[in-house]
């Protein structure tokens, strides 16, 4: 429950006590503004899939509620949890990262998207130009199709990573970084994210 | 080796004289020769600790010794271990410490056990020299055992750490020892932990600023590349030395040296310097574990040098284990509390178990004084059983014990781009919700490193070519590097084989995955038959830094063409030899041809130097196209942006001719031979359309003769592509009916009559890049139309010299201007017909 009402206070401060959160908001935080991703961390909070209903969209402002949901994501396993929860919420927790990534929620990214975000994520080193990037990324897609698909036929086309296909490219990545907490919220700050997020709506 | 370690042995303060050197001289070139046979024999290392095998060398050597001389002659000297052996090994290790992880390895500061036994204030100091984990004896086995890098960094980071606290502890205890208990006061005590502090923080910022000292050093070295290894090895050394001058943590010191520069330094030095400072670290350290161990095993065997009592041996024996794991569990227990990943109970069994003792615990051992420590032989003895128990019996089980709890052994492969992609991703996002959050944790702090680092200590330490690149740039550049390099392997397999496609998988052993790019270039591609001589032999490029790696590949890569010569020789069989004399003389000439280019490029390229955008770029798609790796079936798809053509194409090394994307005229599929440009589904006949001849570079390309390099297009620039089509161009309109003079080979004619093919539809250019497939209609009869096309082409190119190339900015210009339709459509390939089943090969030169 600290955390919760942590979190609001957070929440509060950010939204200059009014009920919602606007994307302005998360522009004034400072901390943030030297982030390459941020643009896409701040859309995260305003995508209805990151809701947890089925919806679709995106919405203008979030309130408390929604702000919570989102960063339920974000809070490290429990440790009494089945081997099938923990990998439910493993799986609750990529497609957070991957509907980050699938920008017009059709259900893959695309190369135009995968681009976007290679760009984005290279965007703080001056040096380095766009077409480096898009470089990059389609040889990263290259590697996504020649990993999941294999042998393709010669006029098969490659639609995009699939949800299916970029838990597969990142498996090893999961296991590398030990992180089925894609964020953890701990360290030294006594505000970690323990609960569970129902408990979270209720409140 | 040999002559090294004698004179390694000369700062020993005893009266040894030449004599001295030459008898130590040959018992270890003998032992070292050993050394190496036992290290060759991969069966018997595989199951026994190398350490294990050291010691017993040393026994038998011990043996040999004492038997002759009837006096122990060879002592390990605590001099010589702490001038030279440990800091070699230490410096490795640290060094090559994967920096990402050293936090956790720091996280996990402190002693694990502390007194064996108290008491007295002598057993006080024992029991601190011999609860030290000893690093030298941990990284010989867990660097055998494969643990995975996070128990690994646990295990040494303690051990680190344990150096410092054992020293420190062994000073002050002798310092009380020295007053007598009866004098010590309870000031002393806090003394003796400031002094801990002091020592261990010391260590690690004299290392700091060693580090800050050598990166600084080397970011001028760029015109004497040879002192770049030295100064790497001196100021690591001498963060050492000045640690110890202090009194610090030399062992800290150093280890913070290696992880804080390594970044850097690595950036500025070149390639060589960097095999060679790996290479000379990994050497040394290596002899130094080799030279502790032996020493070890000799001291052992003298009886003079210790007493043997049963009660203290195997009450330190027991106090040691059970003191160990009960360190481990409760520390771990603390810990778990703050990790994201708590430490498994396996882990925590491997830690206690790998508490290994070693040649620190002895050496400090043997420096006592005798005087003062009366029980100084009881000791001595005691800490050879435990140093002999530790390495041998543990050493032995540990990799048993760790295969059977199925520790997660530690993997070589190295990360696709899609994961360091998706890694980075990662850290941002950590970073930006805990922003959002207000909290100030881990990522918090690294985001604000990494912004300082990049703002500041990069344009300090680093070069001005080298800090401007990402790392996710320097990820991509180190996979294609891979990738290309893995071909070149794959490319001797198949000369020796003599197949055509599928060399031998044996020869890719390290990169088990990554692989599947690599996989399908073998598969099909592996006709690297670049024509990179174009590029070795420039002479422009030496100046350049920045092609360094450029010229690493084209060094490399140059092989391959000649070996893929004789399977590739295997498609053209069914040519006639008339034919093949023909594209023989072609390939000659425009070989030639692309000399004189290349020169002139290169002098261009020279002179550009001032425009450093554009001789960036100009690097940037030698790299690409050198680079690129691709995927077989899915790189026409993938093509996707008119901006960059010349990216996607480059697709690498398959160097299929990407060119040939560009250009509207038809390649189909159906042609023999295996031109990969034949792929490209082209929209127009083979001579210039009217429309097409507006755009010079358009028309050019369709007269891309057959076995002109497509891949040469590919290695130069995009300009001078754009440059050279037009010369094609040039040359085709020649060849072309308008232009009667030339003799005319009659197949030339016979196109001709042919080749006034119905343009197909233009799909409309998509907004977007997406992959798309638009249905192919008149590919087939096109394609009998291009074959028959291609087959004159081989007499065109001889007719005429190429013009010399345009000014670049034209060339650059025209490249933008390029149809975005085409472009389009070549995105779109054909596949190659079932018939042809070479079509997809590679490019014959």
């Amino acid at each position: 429950m600290d955390q919760i009402r942590n979190l609001h206070k957070r929440f509060k401060h950010l939204s200059h006590d009014e009920e919602t959160l606007r994307k302005e908001d998360f522009d004034e935080i400072s901390d943030l503004t030297p982030n390459p991703i941020r643009s896409q961390i701040i859309d995260a909070f305003f995508d209805k899939r990151n809701f947890g209903g089925n919806e679709v969209g995106r919405v203008q402002e979030i309130g408390f509620r929604e702000f919570l949901t989102v960063m339920s994501h974000f809070r490290p396993l429990r440790q009494n949890l089945t081997e099938e929860g923990i990998e439910r919420i493993r799986r609750e927790k990529l497609r957070f990262l991957f509907n980050m990534h699938d920008k017009d929620s059709d259900g893959t990214i695309t190369l135009d998207e995968y681009r976007s975000v290679v760009e984005e994520l290279l965007s703080s080193s001056a040096a380095i130009e766009i077409e480096t990037a898009t470089a990059i990324a389609d040889a990263a897609m290259l590697e996504v199709a020649s990993v999941t698909v294999g042998e393709m036929a010669p006029g098969q086309v490659y639609e995009g990573i699939t949800f299916e296909h970029f838990l597969e490219v990142i498996k090893a990545l999961i296991l590398k970084l030990h992180t089925l907490n894609i964020v953890s919220v701990t360290g030294s700050s006594t505000t970690t994210l323990h609960e569970p997020s129902t408990l979270m709506l209720h409140s | 080796p040999g002559r090294q370690s004698g004179s390694l042995r000369a700062p020993n303060p005893g009266k040894q004289t030449l004599l001295w050197l030459v008898e130590v001289v040959k018992p270890f070139s003998l032992l070292l020769f050993l050394f190496l046979v036992f290290h060759f024999s991969q069966r018997f290392t595989t199951v026994v600790p190398e350490s294990c095998v050291l010691i017993i060398l040393g026994l038998v050597l011990g043996g040999i010794v004492l038997i002759a001389n009837k006096k122990q002659l060879y002592q390990l000297d605590p001099g010589l271990f702490f001038l030279f052996l440990l800091p070699t090994i230490v410096g490795d290790a640290g060094y090559f410490m994967p920096a990402r992880f050293c936090l956790y390895g720091a996280k996990m500061a402190g002693v694990i056990d502390d007194n064996v036994e108290a008491g007295l204030m002598e057993f006080l100091l024992f029991g601190a020299l011999i609860s030290a984990v000893d690093p030298v004896a941990v990284l010989a086995v867990f660097e055998e055992v494969h643990v995975n890098e996070m128990l690994f960094i646990i295990v040494f980071g303690e051990s680190l750490l344990n150096d410092a606290v054992t020293v420190v502890l062994y000073k002050v205890y002798i310092s009380f020892v020295e007053v007598g208990p009866g004098n010590v006061l309870t000031a002393d005590y806090f003394k003796g932990v400031a002094s801990f502090l002091i020592v261990s923080i010391g260590g690690t910022l004299v290392g700091l600023i060693f580090a800050v000292i050598l990166a600084f050093i080397t970011r001028f070295t760029k015109k004497v590349r040879i002192i770049e290894p030295l100064f790497v090895f001196l100021l690591v050394y001498l963060a050492y030395l000045t640690a110890e001058l202090f009194s610090l943590s030399a062992i800290l010191s150093m280890t913070f040296c290696g992880i804080g520069c390594n970044k850097y330094v690595e950036a500025n030095i070149s390639q060589k310097s960097r095999t060679t400072v790996k290479y000379t670290m990994k050497t040394l350290a290596s002899i130094a574990e080799t030279i502790i161990f032996i020493f070890l095993g000799i001291s052992a065997v003298d009886k003079s040098k210790w007493a043997w009592d049963t009660g203290l041996v195997s009450c330190t024996l027991i106090f040691i284990f059970v003191f160990r794991a009960m360190g481990v569990v409760g520390q771990t227990w603390i810990l778990n509390k703050f990790r994201l990943i708590p430490l498994e109970k396996i882990d925590q069994v491997v830690m206690s178990y790998g508490g290994l003792r070693g040649a620190v615990a002895f050496a400090l051992v043997v420096l006592l004084d005798g005087e003062q420590v009366k029980a100084k032989d009881y000791f001595v003895a005691t800490t050879i059983v435990v140093v002999f128990f530790t390495v041998m019996f543990q050493g032995l089980t540990i990799k048993p014990l760790v295969k059977w709890l199925k520790v997660p052994r530690s993997t070589n492969r190295k990360p696709t781009i899609n994961e360091e992609i998706h890694e980075r991703a990662f850290d941002h996002i950590l970073a930006a919700v805990e922003d959002i959050a207000g909290l100030s944790g881990y990522h918090h702090w690294r985001d604000k490193w990494e912004q300082f680092d990049k703002n500041y200590l990069s344009k300090l330490l680093m070069r001005k070519s080298v800090y401007c690149k990402s790392e996710l740039w320097e990820a991509y550049q180190k996979i294609n590097i891979r990738d290309a390099i893995s071909v070149i392997d794959q490319g001797g397999n198949i000369l020796t084989s003599a197949r055509l496609s599928l060399p031998s998988m044996a020869s890719r052993t390290s990169f088990p995955e990554v692989t599947n790019v690599t996989n399908y270039l073998r598969e099909n591609g592996s006709g690297v038959c670049l024509d990179l001589q174009v590029i070795d032999t420039n002479p422009g490029a030496k100046v350049e830094e920045e092609t360094e790696t450029h010229h690493f590949l084209a060094g490399n890569l140059y092989k391959p063409r000649r070996r893929y010569q004789s399977p590739y020789s295997r498609h053209f069989m069914t040519l006639g030899d008339q034919e093949r004399q023909d594209r023989e003389v072609f390939q000659r000439n425009m070989r030639n041809r692309l000399e004189s280019f290349k020169s002139t490029h290169y002098k261009r390229h020279k002179k550009d130097r001032s425009q450093k955008k554009a001789r960036s770029h100009h690097r940037l798609s030698h790299l690409r196209l050198l680079l690129t790796p691709r995927v077989k079936p899915t790189k026409s798809q993938l093509k996707g942006e008119l901006s960059e053509p010349e990216k996607d194409e480059d697709v690498g090394i398959t160097f299929v001719a990407r060119k040939a994307a560009e250009t509207p005229k038809e390649r189909p599929k159906s042609v023999p031979a295996a031109l990969e440009v034949c792929q490209s589904p082209s929209v127009a006949p083979p001579s210039p359309t009217c429309g097409e001849k507006n755009l010079p570079w358009k028309e050019g390309i369709g007269a891309l003769p057959p076995c002109v390099s497509v891949e040469a297009t590919k290695i130069i620039p995009i300009d001078l592509q754009q440059a050279w089509n037009q010369s094609i161009s040039s040359l085709e309109s020649l060849a072309s009916p308008p232009v009667p003079q030339e003799p005319q080979h009659p197949r030339v004619s016979a196109l001709h009559r042919l080749s006034v093919p119905p343009r197909p539809p233009v799909p409309p250019p998509p907004s977007r890049a997406k992959f798309q497939f638009p249905a192919w209609k008149d590919e087939e009869e096109e394609g009998t139309l291009s074959q028959q096309h291609r087959e004159m082409q081989p007499l065109m190119p001889s007719l005429r010299p190429p013009p010399p190339p345009p000014p670049p900015s034209s060339a650059q210009s025209s490249g933008k201007r390029r149809n975005p339709c085409v472009y389009l459509r070549s995105l779109v390939t054909t596949p190659p017909s079932g018939s042809m089943p070479h079509s997809r090969g590679p490019t014959q030169l």
